[in-house]
């Protein structure tokens, strides 16, 4: 980075290929090993010196974590969790950001900083509570008490998301919809749900991410076998004596894809929200 | 709401915002508390409801009953066995120790990560996936690779550096556990950054490169101050999340070897719902919120007259 002399050009480039090359490095290692070792025999995954490549490529951890060690209960049970508590963050937020957005409310401002105070308060602050109060309800080991507790957590960052979009769009845009005659519910559905699209698909993926990622509520609340979440699962995987690696992987790759690809299709509206606050800022 | 003013209400909200403002305006207010009243209440119920319990339960004679907790009055012994609890005193130092060196690796490591991103001319958008891998991962998934990769016998880290037992020993376990978050959370603050320094003037570099400023001056001269606001927006992110610290060495170590990986949320959890102290382990949990908090009010403090500063 010394002064930029058109003759040095070339060096420049390839120090900024080479530093490129060993973050994909720092990255990507640790994720080839997670895949290599996947498709690993068990002898193999406990062989040392260790595999490089695995051979030969096996797909036994792969058929038992789902016959022997119950992933696709789990990976239902992520799914069906995640996407009903994704919904209503989503539902509850759009309404609440428009709110707080667009409609001259008193106390406003209180109100978002103590969402935003909320949204930063430790899980292990409220677990115990929480537990006992889905224990007197008997929900605990059900759906909904985790769909409530994720919904709930999630919110108020999805209400910072939201409004923010909301406040960007024209006044101008409501009002045409009131000259037709809309009702208020039907002026959020038709008119400005289309425009805070984006800031919508920034809230869902930032909450589907954190329900499909979240361990401690999981393993405090649901910890029967038939209504694990798959971090839960993963982690319970093995005995005390014996971690099972191979299934391990093979599970953890499965539960990879699906927050990988909706990441890499959603990438943009991921970098908007983890940079929103700077922006505003 | 009377079945009579229901019908009445709801025609002029569809009739056109002309002649009367204050009337139109105490209409909004009201349809904005009715719109955002379903996410507030749920959030009072399951947020707000549990933090409340939880410090009169740190403030309680707890005692475990058959079907759940029973509270008999009240009590400042909770905080008094914490405060003077010696595995208390090292887990606070542990999460404060881990957080400050985890903070400042990841700051150090992201912003390099940043600034090679902000110069690569091709590709930009594939490196932004790589690195959104890492952040999308649930962290048990870490926390097992890694476990695998310092495995005792037949780990990778083991064969290549010839230590054995990593996770079993206090300071290799601390170290470990510290690359795995590391490795997870490095590509979140290169993100941050890279976003921030896209979005820097280009002609202060210019001017600067005019007056012959090198390189590394140029940096500390003109990103870094001018990044502040970022910087500390990644910190601020990096910090609540590093101290709330517990499913990497819930399934890495379980806190182990004895209490060397004990964080504080560990500590409150063990109390909790391994050993039925609900009022010491509400203690914990209580005043790891209350140092959470204290530090978001001294940052965002710290922040906000930063900005202000720069305006």
């Amino acid at each position: 980075m010394r002064k930029r002399k058109r003759t040095g050009w070339r060096r420049v480039i390839n120090g900024i290929n080479i530093s490129t090359f060993l973050v994909v490095v720092f990255i990507g290692a640790p994720l080839y090993w997670l895949i290599a070792s996947s498709f690993k025999t068990p002898v193999n995954i406990g062989a040392s010196p260790p595999q490089l490549f695995p051979n030969p490529v096996s797909g036994a951890n792969y058929s038992q974590a789902f016959n022997q060690y119950n992933f696709g209960q789990y990976f239902i049970n992520s799914l069906i969790v995640t996407v009903l508590a994704t919904a209503l963050v989503l539902i509850l937020g759009t309404l609440a950001g428009y709110a707080l957005g667009r409609l001259p409310m008193r106390g406003k401002f209180t109100l978002m900083v103590s969402l935003l105070i909320i949204s930063v308060f430790p899980a292990i602050a409220v677990i115990a509570p929480l537990y006992t109060l889905l224990k007197d309800l008997g929900w605990l080991n059900s759906y909904q008490g985790l769909i409530i507790p994720y919904t709930a957590f999630n919110l108020p960052f999805a209400i910072w998301i939201l409004r923010n979009y909301m406040l960007g769009i024209p006044k101008e845009m409501e009002e045409t919809g009131r000259i037709d005659g809309a009702g208020p519910l039907r002026t959020v559905w038709s008119i400005i749900l289309p425009m805070a699209l984006p800031g919508i698909f920034t809230a869902a993926i930032f909450c589907f991410t954190a329900c499909w990622t979240e361990f401690l509520m999981a393993l405090t609340f649901n910890s029967a076998n038939n209504f694990k979440t798959i971090p839960v699962g993963i982690a319970t995987f093995g005995t005390a004596l014996e971690v099972p690696f191979g299934p391990i992987f093979a599970a953890s790759v499965v539960a990879v894809v699906p927050i990988g690809i909706l990441v890499f299709i959603f990438r943009k509206f991921v970098i908007s929200g983890l940079t929103s606050g700077a922006v505003k800022g | 709401m009377t079945t009579i003013s229901t019908p009445a209400e709801q025609v002029p909200v569809s009739a056109p915002l002309v002649g009367r403002p204050d009337v139109n305006r105490k209409r909004m207010a009201r349809l904005g508390w009715s719109f955002s009243a379903p996410a507030l209440a749920l959030i009072a119920a399951v947020t707000i409801f549990p933090i409340v319990y939880s410090v009169i339960m740190s403030l309680s004679n707890v005692t475990v009953t058959g079907n759940g907790i029973a509270l008999n009055g009240f009590t400042w012994s909770n905080y008094s066995t914490v405060l003077s609890n010696p595995t208390w005193h090292y887990a606070l130092g542990f999460t404060l120790i881990y957080t400050l060196i985890t903070v400042v690796v990841e700051l150090i490591l992201g912003t390099a990560i940043a600034l090679v991103l902000q110069r690569l001319t091709a590709g930009r958008g594939w490196m932004m996936a790589l690195l959104l891998i890492p952040w999308s991962m649930i962290t048990v998934i870490n926390a097992q690779l890694w476990a695998y990769i310092y495995q005792g016998t037949y780990g990778v880290a083991t064969y290549l550096f010839g230590i054995q037992n990593i996770l079993g020993t206090s300071t290799p376990a601390i170290i470990g556990l510290m690359i795995a978050d590391i490795w997870k959370t490095t590509p979140f603050v290169a993100i941050i950054v890279l976003a921030g320094l896209v979005m820097l003037p280009g002609d202060i570099y210019e001017a600067a490169e005019v007056d012959g400023s090198s390189g590394w001056s140029t940096f500390w001269r003109i990103t870094v101050p001018l990044l502040r606001p970022t910087l500390a927006l990644a910190v601020l992110f990096r910090v609540l999340q590093a101290f709330g610290l517990f499913d990497l060495p819930w399934v890495m170590t379980n806190g182990g070897p004895g209490t060397a990986t004990t964080s504080l949320a560990i500590l409150g959890y063990k109390a909790m719902f391994q050993n039925l102290h609900f009022g010491t382990g509400a203690a914990v949990a209580t005043t790891t919120a209350l140092l959470v908090l204290l530090g978001c009010l001294l940052s965002l403090r710290t922040f906000r007259v930063q900005v202000g500063k720069e305006n």
